[in-house]
């Protein structure tokens, strides 16, 4: 078959990069719409406040957080942060592929970023029901809370990262929709989710 | 509509004078006096809102919900009258938020997308009011209203009328996520794409808002640091953020059919347009 | 459903008429004198409001009031005759709406203003009926319970007036910005939707007292908002059939003339 990159790729400007199709100049300063680092700005801000009541709390009651955070299992948080940190790597993976023109790279580590996400996503569910089984529910104890809001809230942005993936892939599938600045853009927005999870498992997992 | 805006439109001038004497002429004459009224009418009722819920009858920032029978009867006593006299002017000026929404709806009639977004937000956000605000100005008039009411019924109005407010979550949550998609869909540039993830962060705040179902005290409660603090900015700041583009959006509204002229295109016009009619 | 938005005014510059799709609007319009009867005859029916309860009664006089086996059965009988008609003038309210539609507005904003305010009001209505009907429904419980379901309906019904003034405060807007040599509605009918609005003011203080004209049995709250409410019904009915029917007329004058293209 031939070089779909060949075929279909759009105008190279000086640097060699894909001119962006937008036309928006500011693409060259960020990747991306600087409209998602707005967002992805005042995300890790309201993050940062919640994180901050958490510590806040914890300071409090240093005892009762350290009892309940025994129960938690290092070892799948550890997994779980591995896991999501590949999928940055897929989606920058993704990203350069497209850059260069090579659409089917692109779809396939596109996809591949869809597969670790699901990884997360079921391991997730198992460690919350294990926790639930065990009798730690969002009601027993202060920490559990906290950590069933916190990978809640989480959850809900990686979810919103499966519908930003699925743009990324529709944009990926066809010649005549590929913007470079969308695919960046959603590339954007999952590295932020992977980011959000870093600091979470930092703050329940880690810091004992 | 298109086809009686195509031919042109001598500019109109507009006149000196006092305020008054603008006013009126604006009334008379603006073709955009429609969009300036629903605009003018939502800033009002705004303030009026803010006035009455937080200086009026101080149920926001809410009281706490741990607090037992006796106390809840005492909050009750020490604001009767800001609860009666604050709510009664909101049985009076609710219908303002009709204004809002059509603007909103306007807004999504303007973009690119299917009239569907508009009808959509326009039927959400006007039923949104009833179980959202009216409840609880309802419910805690009833509470008021008979002070030697059994404690326990004043509690149950107390609880009633505080999580139906805090609590209705999802036509703020829907309506939000539509509007979202509108803005990010859209190719005529109405509203901004950062304002489109706004949406999305206020329709998240629904989200956040769900435990204060589930917990009386603490930063979970519907008086909570997260649960009402820090969602309220983020509601601030929605709220600023779309009064301002709503504003921009009406200044560049050309009534056309196309992508929306920026800000800067369209003072350089009206500048020009003045210019051409002194000569 | 054509876009709410087009607007019928300006079809006559394009040369080509935009005809709006009117079948069925007199059907609907007939809708008003049957619901306005029906309505009429649940209201005398209640016996709450034969003459209007006093907000004075006790929690016990409340129950009893309910307990009286031979005004339960009007009670619910009234109450149930509200539930299944209080949503039944929407359709007219619509058909004003459609009317907003053909002024020479240049943005449907009035029409979306109107569509919001109708979703609003009929729901209120709804919700004091419903708690009308709770306070009937186990007349047994505790006289306080009883009471409070009763509160909450009357206040309720008697307070919640916020989209009636929107939307006559938006209908005779609507109407002075309507610049046309023949406007939709005549320029009266905006006075009167002024006045109508300013005589629902007073019902949303009701519970400031508990007695008097502002009370929810008051000369204010009761007597002047519901007769302001039933003669803006009687009126607005009056001019809406006028409207339509000259819409009709001028439909199929266009019909008849477009027939040679």
């Amino acid at each position: 078959m031939t070089d779909l990159a060949g075929a279909g790729s759009p105008p190279h400007d000086v640097d060699g990069r894909l001119a962006a199709k937008d036309g928006d100049k500011t693409a060259k300063f960020v990747p991306g719409q600087p409209d998602m680092w707005a967002f992805v700005l005042f995300e890790t801000l309201i993050f940062t406040g919640y994180f901050s009541v958490y510590l806040f709390q914890r300071a409090q009651h240093p005892e009762s957080f350290l009892h309940a955070q025994n129960q938690l299992d290092l070892r799948i948080g550890v997994v779980n942060t591995i896991v999501l940190l590949a999928s940055s790597w897929s989606v920058a993976r993704c990203v350069e592929a497209a850059r260069a023109g090579a659409f089917r790279q692109a779809s396939r580590n596109a996809f591949l970023t869809v597969v670790f996400a699901l990884v997360f996503l079921a391991s997730k569910v198992c460690e919350w029901v294990l926790q639930i089984h065990r009798g730690n529910g969002i009601t027993s104890s202060e920490f559990f809370t906290y950590y069933f809001f916190l990978t809640g809230i989480h959850f809900l942005h990686l979810l919103i990262g499966f519908v930003v993936l699925g743009v990324v892939i529709y944009q990926l599938r066809s010649p005549a929709r590929r913007s470079q600045n969308l695919i960046e853009t959603g590339a954007t927005y999952w590295h932020t989710v992977d980011f959000l999870w870093v600091l979470i498992f930092a703050l329940l997992y880690v810091v004992r | 509509m298109s086809a009686a805006a195509t031919h042109t439109v001598t500019p109109l001038t507009r006149p000196g004078g006092s305020p008054f004497h603008r006013i009126g002429w604006h009334c008379r004459h603006n073709p955009k006096r429609e969009l300036w009224l629903a605009w003018w009418t939502t800033v009002v009722f705004y303030q009026l809102f803010f006035v009455v819920f937080f200086v009026i009858t101080r149920t926001q920032p809410p009281p706490n919900p741990g607090w037992d029978t006796p106390r809840v009867v005492q909050w009750f006593h020490n604001h009767h009258n800001g609860l009666l006299i604050g709510f009664a002017i909101m049985f009076v000026i609710t219908g303002m938020t009709a204004a809002s929404n059509a603007l909103i709806a306007y807004s999504m009639r303007r973009m690119s997308v299917s009239p569907a977004f508009g009808y959509s937000y326009l039927v959400l956000y006007s039923l949104s009011a009833v179980p959202g605000m009216l409840l609880l100005c309802l419910v805690l008039t009833v509470g008021a209203l008979r002070p030697d009411r059994d404690p326990e019924l004043i509690q149950w109005l107390y609880d009633f009328a505080f999580l139906s407010f805090s609590g209705t979550m999802g036509v703020f949550l829907i309506g939000s996520l539509v509007w979202m998609a509108a803005i990010l869909i859209d190719k005529h540039g109405v509203l901004p794409k950062w304002f489109g993830y706004l949406n999305l962060c206020n329709a998240l705040t629904e989200v956040v808002v769900a435990p204060a179902w589930i917990f009386h005290r603490g930063v979970f409660a519907w008086n909570g640091l997260i649960c009402w603090w820090i969602n309220m900015v983020v509601f601030g700041i929605y709220t600023g953020a779309f009064i301002v583009l709503l504003r921009q959006m009406i200044q560049r509204e050309d009534f056309g059919t196309g992508p929306l002229p920026d800000l800067a295109t369209t003072k350089e016009l009206d500048r020009s347009g003045d210019a051409a009619v002194a000569r | 459903m054509s876009d709410i938005g087009i607007n019928d005014a300006h079809g006559a510059e394009s040369g080509r008429p935009a005809l709006r799709r009117i079948d069925g609007e007199l059907i609907l319009w007939w809708t008003l004198p049957a619901v306005a009867i029906i309505w009429a005859s649940a209201f005398v029916l209640f016996p709450g409001f034969t003459p209007p309860m006093s907000p004075t009664m006790s929690a016990e006089q409340v129950a009893s009031f309910y307990r009286d086996p031979h005004n339960l059965s009007r009670i619910r009988a009234s109450m149930i005759l509200f539930n299944w008609f209080c949503v039944g003038l929407i359709p007219v309210l619509i058909l004003i709406v459609m009317q907003i539609r053909r002024m020479a507005h240049r943005t449907p904003i009035f029409s979306y203003c109107m569509l919001g305010c109708v979703a609003g009001g009929p729901t209120l209505f709804l919700t004091a009926n419903i708690c009308w009907l709770l306070a009937g429904f186990r007349p047994e419980r505790s006289p306080e319970l009883t009471q409070m379901f009763n509160d909450l309906a009357w206040i309720t019904f008697t307070s919640q007036v916020p989209f009636l003034i929107a939307q006559s405060v938006i209908l005779a807007l609507a109407i002075y910005v309507d610049d046309q040599p023949r406007p939709v509605f005549p320029r009266w009918v905006a006075h009167f939707n002024l006045l109508v609005a300013a005589a629902l003011v007073p019902a949303a203080f009701v519970a400031l007292s508990l007695s008097g004209p502002l009370a929810w049995d008051g000369a204010l709250s009761f007597w002047l908002k519901n007769i302001a409410i039933a003669v803006w019904i009687v009126v607005m009915g009056a001019v809406l059939g006028q409207a339509i029917r000259r819409e009709r007329a001028d439909y199929r004058q266009r019909v008849e003339q477009d027939v040679p293209v």
